[in-house]
């Protein structure tokens, strides 16, 4: 967690959700900012790179685009170790890819926390959004409600064909994890710094440390 | 100075009368010799024995004070020459305007010379290069020729006997034929399973029924009667993954000639085997035969394919028996790469990260096709032990590039091979790769003690992996094994 000090942060953040919801065309469009509509299945993990400037500093995102068969669930969960970040993409033109959404976030979250015992931020993409709209995702209210049982800190909907929301999305994980970064930093600083405060751990909120 | 892009014979003869010789020995010959014909000397100096043949020949016929017609220099051009030339003509200021001082003439004529000798030069070397290729490929078609001669008629014929002879064996490392190719993968894979042409359709139609069921709007609340949600989406599924299996080639995608016939070869797959189901991969090992094979019998070695035990294990995403392998993997990878093996370590890239796509789909969705069906020809002789040489081949080929990158940029490049492999050079590398308790030269020098010290290492290894993937030690892996290919859990 040293990183703070230089200027290049690298993440690893994962690509999960439903066979064929368009998880290799996201990161296609937002890392070489092209489409093709004949991507190949993905089997097993394929990885993309993406360099952002942020605030004066540099950020390399390791994108982890993670094959999306079931079966392969127990297999793959290695990959998500060390995470910091996580999209779980569904198509808003496929209902059960959407059901699949708690699965993936729950299956995400038993494997996967940070240091600080939180959750990785997680970002919900509701992609194909340029081949009609899910009854659900119409329902902005319906969606954040969603968002917010199921701990996600934000939604978008997305279309790796007509690049629409994709940057942003990327831009709203990376500052959840930033900001995540920066509370397990503050708390270590804190915990260092005086250790009586071990005692008032209940407060995982990184603003009760700093009203203390 | 000007240059001219010459399209045309006429145009070109009729520009040569302008140009001069870049030869100073020669400068009254017609200027279009330059580009018609190469002055002997170069040849000798440069030319391999056969375009120097040629060149005499040639000289011969045509005969050296005549110019040759266009028709006829043209034809022979056509022999190494590109139709095609750059001519660059030396031209003297326009009329209107002064004279060049004689000095500077001389400097440009000079510069001219040294211009076209270039130019020559250059056009030399890529007619070579192209007759090379042109020999090349006129070999390869002639010896491919001859290999589906010897295939079909002594080879086939007399396969029980022959298959495990050595010359067999030699031809069957440098290819099969495509014309013999399903034929011989057939016989290789065998039919264990006594598969036939009626039951093949008698799958396909439980198929067929159930794709109707699923069209029907009423079933999809219905839960499924045998077995797990898997199974049940199986169909979904492939219909999803057929449009995604070689896409670049047209042919499996909805509407091309191949797409139903993937469906229905998928689709029996899952009624014949409902325990497994459609995994993710299948559905390139399913293209890659019917490209090869008709429909029945892709069926036939689908399925025989698939019930090999490596196969197996990896499609029923059997965890255990998965890390065994990559356990083994890593074995023969120290073995014969241990400065890349040290590298990968350093980096936390385990095989699981490479192998996986490599395994799922036996190299049809990493390599170039014309590749993975020579990868797919020794595989059928020498078994699932090949697919990890091969694994080992690929990095040693690429071990230099490797050790220069880091974690992401690794994953990256074996996640996606380039797209042109040098064939040869693989399969040389591949051959030097050594492993495999089959190879004798192998056991021989991994008998007695150091098998011991090799099985001790790989359970080991087999230990940290199942730590890694279990998250606590709920399996407890016995080996016994006197080659790490032949593994049993207990």
């Amino acid at each position: 967690m040293q990183n703070n000090h230089h200027k290049e942060r690298l993440y690893k953040i994962l690509v999960i959700g439903d066979l064929g919801v368009g998880k290799t065309s996201i990161i296609k469009r937002y890392v070489h900012h092209n489409f093709s509509p004949n991507y190949r299945a993905t089997i097993g993990v394929d990885f993309a790179l993406k360099v952002l400037n942020w605030d004066q500093e540099t950020v390399r995102l390791q994108l982890w685009d993670i094959a999306g068969q079931e079966r392969f669930g127990n297999m793959t969960r290695v990959y998500y170790r060390e995470a910091m970040g996580a999209f779980i993409v569904f198509d808003v033109t496929r209902p059960a890819s959407f059901e699949a959404v708690t699965k993936w976030k729950e299956d995400l979250d038993s494997k996967l926390t940070l240091a600080n015992g939180k959750n990785v931020a997680t970002v919900l993409l509701a992609n194909k959004c340029d081949q009609g709209r899910d009854v659900l995702t119409n329902n902005g209210i319906k969606m954040e409600q969603f968002c917010l049982e199921n701990g996600f800190v934000g939604w978008y909907e997305t279309s790796a064909k007509e690049n629409i929301n994709i940057d942003e999305a990327a831009n709203c994980l990376v500052k959840h994890i930033i900001a995540n970064e920066n509370d397990m930093l503050q708390s270590e600083v804190l915990d260092t710094i005086s250790p009586q405060l071990e005692k008032d751990k209940g407060g995982t909120c990184s603003s009760c440390f700093r009203s203390q | 100075m000007t240059f001219f892009n010459s399209p045309s014979f006429p145009g070109r003869s009729l520009f040569a009368r302008r140009v001069k010789d870049s030869h100073p020995k020669e400068q009254k010959d017609p200027g279009w010799k330059l580009f018609g014909k190469v002055p002997p000397r170069e040849g000798h100096i440069k030319d391999p024995k056969k375009i120097q043949k040629e060149y005499e020949t040639k000289s011969g016929r045509a005969g050296p004070d005549n110019p040759t017609s266009p028709r006829q220099s043209a034809r022979k051009n056509l022999d190494f020459e590109p139709l095609s030339t750059t001519a660059l003509i030396l031209e003297d200021r326009p009329a209107n305007l002064p004279a060049k001082p004689a000095e500077e003439a001389q400097k440009h004529r000079q510069q001219y010379e040294e211009m076209v000798a270039q130019a020559k030069k250059r056009e030399l070397k890529e007619a070579q290069k192209r007759r090379k290729q042109l020999e090349d490929r006129c070999k390869l078609e002639e010896s491919i020729g001859s290999a589906a001669q010897t295939w079909n008629q002594d080879i086939l014929p007399n396969w029980s006997a022959m298959r495990t002879s050595r010359r067999v064996r030699d031809l069957w490392w440098q290819g099969i034929p495509p014309s013999v190719r399903g034929k011989v993968w057939s016989l290789a894979v065998g039919n264990d399973l006594n598969i036939t042409h009626e039951l093949y359709n008698i799958c396909l139609a439980r198929a067929k029924e159930k794709w109707k069921s699923i069209a029907a709007p009423a079933s999809d609340s219905e839960p499924d009667d045998a077995g797990s949600s898997d199974r049940e989406s199986s169909l979904e599924l492939i219909k999803l993954d057929i449009s995604r299996t070689f896409p670049q080639l047209c042919i499996f995608q909805q509407g091309g000639p191949y797409h139903d016939v993937l469906h229905s070869i998928l689709g029996a797959y899952t009624c014949y085997r409902p325990d497994v189901g459609y995994v993710q991969g299948m559905s390139f090992i399913a293209a890659v035969l019917i490209l090869n094979l008709d429909t029945a019998d892709t069926f036939i070695a689908f399925t025989n394919l698939l019930n090999k035990p490596c196969q197996m294990a990896f499609f029923r995403v059997d965890h255990s028996l998965m890390l065994t392998y990559f356990a083994a993997f890593e074995v023969f990878f120290e073995e014969n790469l241990p400065k890349l093996f040290a590298h990968f370590q350093k980096n936390n890239l385990s095989p699981d990260i490479y192998l996986i796509d490599w395994i799922f789909t036996l190299y049809s969705k990493s390599l170039p096709l014309d590749l993975a069906c020579r990868v797919w020809d020794v595989f059928c002789r020498d078994g699932e032990e090949f697919l990890f040489r091969t694994a080992l081949g690929l990095l040693r080929l690429y071990q230099d590039v490797l050790t220069c990158m880091d974690f992401i940029h690794m994953a990256q490049f074996l996640t996606r091979l380039p797209d042109l492999i040098p064939a040869d050079q693989l399969f040389q590398h591949i051959a030097a790769i050594h492993m495999s308790s089959r190879n004798r030269k192998w056991s021989q020098q991994h008998s007695g003690t150091k098998t011991t010290h090799i099985t001790l290492r790989y359970k080991q290894r087999v230990m940290s992996y199942c730590r890694r993937f279990y998250f606590g030690l709920r399996h407890i892996v016995i080996l016994h094994s006197i080659s790490p290919w032949e593994t049993r859990i207990f």
